[in-house]
């Protein structure tokens, strides 16, 4: 086990639980935990910061949790900010109506990123900065979350209107045998793909608009897989189609429970902390800049990742000031053309990319290996997401990058950690191995998880906070390091046995109004009292609708905050959501409605 | 025989501006080849050795060339051909 700053004397105090969202407040204690810190003391105060971190090289640092002007953090709960900020919409794609998650994710995002903010603080004011008090927008890292989804749903050009409830939430991925087991299915390759189903007896023709529908499931969050393809599994017993998937080089993981996780030889460890650390040579990092408006800045990263978990990282270090390096391979990385897109580049891949330089190298010759050995010579950090061997097969590991810069922070956003899986270690394999697809499926009444790329999105968000933490231990004790983080570790802190239960709620639903669905949550008594005073009468589920269908969601949202009871607009096409003025602050405009950074500081 | 090809964002410089355009051919080799012609480069941008290019889709109507005969792929008069860059995993 190893907590990155455990070592680091290290102390915190914790602020007052938010009153409808105590999950948060038991998240930033978890991650505290996962992080080696020492919990000192809790401030009851309601207007305490979330949190403090205390050490005797530093001035106290301070964490506030700030909600939007027309979203109030005291009125804000896990369920009614998925619905606020699209989560609820995104994952409504695949699961047949607008719906929540059913796992603290924001909770856990949001923990993440205030303790992120707070060390890179700390890092900062190492390296000379001024930075005491730290400000965290949940409203912020819940659009964070979505924002690739929301480039694309607002592009000038072929923005995708992908709505809440389009497709058959049981036409979808995961996959069902005759016997019933729920399995996905995960190759980035076409061809595994057609001499699977040729096997299986589907037609080239059926398993192309498969391939297609398959492929563009991790950007579009949905899947509609043809009747003649489930149909053709659902007459297999599992041992068959598991065998004709190894034979095709398709991987095949089935759907466990929390429960069957929480048994793996693996699981303690991964729970105890989402990174795997370990000290490289003894260094002092290189002359400083003293960071002056952001902490990282002065922090040079040099990122070589595709997809999700590892570009997001590199931006999320980018919007704490540190300067990132792209590495793609010559022609740039294939997915800057994937519609839509705008000024010559996809949106998508512009919302987690456009704060980064970028330099093309081809990384399998010579010549660009030194070349990366020579940028690693002026580098803080080096972040790749490779395939498992990859690094050492290129003898770009840590220890051949620490030969060329003894203080580089070597970082591995990756898929399965210690975990053995023959299985591509991607969004949706880690959570159908994880459970996190079982816990998704039962509070969404669906077979498997989500195909928004939740554990991608956290799994980021988890390698930039362990970053952070690396920095920060660097900037203490001198010395380069090795950092692991991977998706079946995000996976497993946001199941966590102990923080990882749902808060239970009085009352919690989406409903319809004359006009827009309204997300309400009361998760205290007072809330359900203060709800029932709106609506003139006991808030009785079967009722509700037809209460609520006497005025729009506007108006039962301004009398829902008047009288303080949790809710929120729930926002069904992302394009309406871009335009919210209530998410205005947190929201910027590219070529696509753009989200700005969640964190300030002062 | 003339096919429409429906060209996506990023090649629409190479077709000026076009979002779609015709061309001739009996396969989608030679339908290429002849957009190659009018249209310089294009053909770099969707074959890699003779294979269509691993981050390219090109489907004939509905049909992923990849689940057919690949460049070998016959195409009829009327026929729409659409290329879409696709990556997965992301």
């Amino acid at each position: 086990m190893s907590r990155i700053l455990q070592q680091g004397g290290f102390a915190w105090r914790s602020g007052a639980c938010l009153p409808a969202w105590q999950s948060l407040s038991a998240a930033l204690a978890r991650h505290s935990e996962c992080l080696g810190l020492r919990h000192q003391d809790s401030q009851a105060e309601p207007d305490s910061p979330a949190l403090q971190l205390l050490h005797s090289d530093l001035r106290p640092l301070q964490t506030r949790l700030v909600g939007l002007p027309a979203l109030p953090l005291e009125l804000s709960t896990e369920f009614t900010l998925q619905a606020a900020c699209g989560l609820m919409s995104v994952h409504g794609r695949a699961s047949g109506r607008p719906q929540a998650l059913g796992v603290n994710y924001l909770a856990s995002i949001n923990a993440a990123l205030a303790w992120q903010g707070t060390l890179a603080a700390a890092v900062g004011q190492l390296r000379g900065g001024a930075f005491t008090d730290v400000s965290l927008a949940p409203a912020g890292g819940a659009l964070l979350s979505i924002g690739q989804y929301l480039a694309g749903a607002t592009a000038a050009d072929e923005a995708e209107q992908l709505l809440p409830g389009q497709d058959d939430a049981l036409a979808r991925p995961p996959f069902v045998s005759a016997e019933g087991v729920l399995f996905e299915l995960e190759t980035l390759d076409s061809q595994p793909w057609r001499r699977f189903w040729t096997a299986l007896q589907v037609s080239d023709a059926i398993a192309g608009r498969a391939w297609q529908q398959f492929l563009l499931r991790y950007a579009r969050a949905v899947a509609p897989m043809p009747a003649e393809c489930l149909d053709a599994l659902a007459r297999l017993p599992l041992a068959r189609i598991q065998a004709m998937a190894a034979d095709c080089g398709v991987a095949l993981v089935v759907l466990r429970s929390p429960a069957q996780r929480y048994a793996d030889a693996d699981y303690p460890a991964s729970a105890a902390a989402p990174w795997q650390m370990q000290h490289g040579p003894a260094a002092v990092p290189g002359p400083r800049q003293a960071p002056a408006t952001l902490p990282l800045q002065g922090i040079r990263v040099l990122e070589s990742c595709r997809r999700i978990q590892g570009p997001l990282a590199g931006h999320l270090l980018t919007l704490l000031g540190a300067e990132v390096i792209r590495l793609e391979p010559p022609g740039g990385d294939p997915l800057r053309s994937m519609p839509p897109c705008a000024d010559g580049c996809s949106v998508r891949f512009d919302a987690l990319n456009h704060r980064k330089q970028v330099i093309e190298v081809d990384i399998k010759s010579a010549q660009g290996r030194a070349q990366i050995h020579a940028l690693c010579a002026d580098a803080d950090v080096f972040l790749h997401n490779w395939a498992p061997g990859k690094a050492a097969e290129l003898a770009l590991d840590a220890a051949d990058l620490h030969a060329s810069q003894p203080s580089l922070i070597h970082a591995y956003a990756g898929g399965w950690g210690a975990a053995q899986v023959d299985a591509p270690g991607t969004d949706f394999t880690v959570q159908a191995w994880s459970g996190v697809a079982a816990r998704v499926a039962s509070a969404s009444g669906t077979r498997g998880g989500t195909l928004f790329t939740a554990l991608d999105v956290l799994g980021g968000v988890i390698s930039a906070q362990g970053i952070c933490a690396a920095l920060l231990e660097r900037e203490l004790h001198g010395h380069g390091s090795q950092l692991h983080s991977s998706l079946l570790g995000a996976a497993d802190l946001l199941l966590d046995r102990d923080s990882g239960a749902l808060a239970t709620s009085l009352l919690q639903g989406v409903f319809a109004t004359a006009d827009g669905l309204l997300a309400i949550d009361c998760q205290t008594r007072q809330q359900y009292q203060a709800l029932t005073q709106v609506l003139g009468a006991e808030p009785d589920p079967r009722h509700l609708p037809q209460r609520l269908a006497d005025a729009s969601g506007e108006d039962w949202l301004d009398a829902c905050q008047q009288a303080g009871v949790p809710a929120s607009i729930a926002h069904q096409d992302l394009a309406v959501l871009a335009a919210d003025p209530r998410l205005a602050p947190s929201l910027g405009q590219r070529a696509y409605r753009s989200v700005q950074s969640p964190w300030s500081f002062t | 025989m003339s096919v429409s090809v429906m060209v996506p964002t990023l090649l629409r410089p190479l077709t000026e501006g076009q979002k779609k355009v015709e061309a001739q051919g009996e396969t989608v080799r030679q339908l290429i080849d002849q957009l190659d012609q009018r249209y310089p480069g294009i053909k770099g941008r969707l074959v890699h050795d003779d294979q269509v290019h691993r981050f390219v889709n090109i489907y004939v109507n509905d049909d992923d060339i990849r689940f057919a005969d690949g460049l070998a792929t016959v195409i009829a008069a009327g026929d729409r051909l659409t290329v879409l860059p696709a990556v997965a995993g992301g």
